[in-house]
């Protein structure tokens, strides 16, 4: 026993060295981001302020082009509006009753602006840090969208911070479509180019095109339908099989992120209770025997 | 003893804060300047190894909050410090004054400096893009990553050991 010990005393170094390698490579090969403390990552207060400060001195270098993006955005919406305005009229004088449905639709998602304080595109694993938190009201696995499309999923929430699971990041899957012809399929990122990713699980009996506009599917409750996400670049030879994958262009310029908005979908409680009922037939049964 | 230290907080603090922001730059897609390795580099050769491990799994814990790259540079930081008196002493002799010495320019010779800190740099480089990229396939990549990154890390390590010797020279 006083060997040990003092074999111990003698070579502790050693032990403390097993221990911060043990720490490590548990952090390291926790494959799951979304399990991940808020101390630990970008979110945190301390990291948070130092990005805070930095973006607060660079956010000034790119505002001429940041203004013209925007006013053109702002002259494309306009048109739409007035587009759109116009075809409602016309719908309502074809049929009464639609009066409401644009209206409600349109209240079923509400967004949160945001900075980008923090972001990478070089890293295998990408992740944008926003200077909005759970005081907010951005709550873990809200979908986030840029000007030019969607930008990725909230995780990691602190109390003014958060951090965001960028679509440049191999654990990302977003369920999207081709607009052309609704055909749906899975976005993936290679962790190769930032400004590519690659659509898989598409039904070969489809007809895809370069130029193609694929945008979200609507089927999970983190973004409405018919955000944009890129453009159909060619076919992935490399990632076809029983399916067929297309190599798709970003919209989002992820080098050049500033402003991002948060999307809270007010149906998705309801949702998740409806799915997690889906799941679980006879869950619910017990409670209302004990009525 | 308490100034040193002191300023070797003060210098973790600034190269900590300089290298969150340097994490986010690749040059031409293919370097990334790795500068807070000078920390360990700089301890001192006879520094107990509890404390040079503690000081590498922190400092490496602390890049990785900022890069959201969990452990992966605590692991690395961590391994470069347990080989750092090995290879420093395959450059400079072993004697009685090189037991207290703070690795530097001006203690060890601009071409022992550079041999230590090259290696140590190198294979830090190595570990990270290594462990960094190995669910990829990407091989000439990542080579060309490792060697990008680590030429430019040496040069602005030389120059920041440079930087922090002028100083200490005209107080």
């Amino acid at each position: 026993m006083n060997n040990l010990l003092q074999f111990i005393i003698k070579h502790i170094h050693w032990f403390v060295f097993l221990i911060y390698m043990v720490v490590s490579c548990i952090l390291l090969f926790r494959s799951n981001p979304y399990q991940q403390s808020v101390y630990l990552s970008s979110a945190n207060s301390v990291a948070s302020t130092v990005f805070e400060g930095y973006s607060a001195v660079t956010s000034y270098f790119g505002l001429k082009s940041a203004n013209e993006e925007m006013q053109q955005q702002n002259t494309a919406l306009l048109l739409e509006v007035a587009q759109l305005k116009k075809q409602l009229r016309n719908y309502q004088l074809q049929i009464p009753d639609t009066t409401g449905i644009l209206a409600k639709s349109e209240q079923e998602y509400s967004f949160v602006v945001a900075n980008v304080i923090s972001n990478s595109v070089s890293q295998p694993a990408n992740f944008i840090t926003i200077d909005r938190g759970s005081l907010d009201g951005i709550m873990p696995e809200m979908g986030v969208v840029g000007h030019d499309g969607v930008v990725g999923i909230v995780n990691v929430v602190g109390k003014h911070t958060a951090r965001i699971i960028s679509l440049i990041n191999p654990y990302t899957r977003l369920s999207c479509k081709v607009k052309k012809n609704d055909k749906f399929g899975t976005l993936i990122w290679n962790g190769e180019d930032y400004r590519y990713a690659t659509l898989i699980e598409l039904p070969r009996d489809g007809k895809y095109a370069k130029g193609d506009s694929v945008v979200t599917s609507g089927y999970s409750s983190l973004f409405p339908e018919g955000i944009m996400v890129g453009i159909i670049e060619g076919e992935d030879k490399a990632m076809s099989s029983n399916f067929m994958a297309m190599k798709v262009k970003l919209s989002t310029n992820f080098s050049q992120l500033k402003n991002v908005s948060a999307i809270h979908n007010k149906m998705k409680v309801e949702l998740k209770a409806l799915e997690s009922k889906d799941n679980n037939p006879n869950g619910a049964k017990p409670k209302e025997e004990k009525k | 003893m308490g100034r040193t230290t002191i300023q070797f907080i003060v210098l973790w603090v600034v190269l900590v804060l300089v290298q969150a922001i340097f994490s986010k730059i690749m040059l031409f897609d293919v370097a990334t300047p790795i500068v807070f390795i000078y920390l360990l580099l700089r301890l001192p050769i006879g520094l107990s190894y509890n404390i040079g491990f503690t000081v590498a799994f922190i400092t490496g814990l602390t890049i990785d909050m900022y890069n959201n790259t969990q452990g992966m540079n605590a692991l690395s930081s961590l391994l470069i410090s347990s080989i750092r008196t090995k290879v420093f002493y395959t450059f400079v002799t072993r004697d009685d004054e090189t037991v207290h010495i703070i690795p530097s320019i001006k203690s060890v010779g601009t071409g022992n400096y550079l041999k230590y800190a090259g290696s140590l740099t190198f294979i830090y480089c190595l570990l990270v893009f290594f462990i960094q990229a190995f669910t990829f396939h990407n091989v000439p990549l990542t080579l060309m990553r490792i060697v990008c990154s680590f030429a430019l890390s040496l040069v602005l390590i030389y120059a920041i050991d440079s930087l922090v010797n002028t100083r200490r020279e005209k107080r």
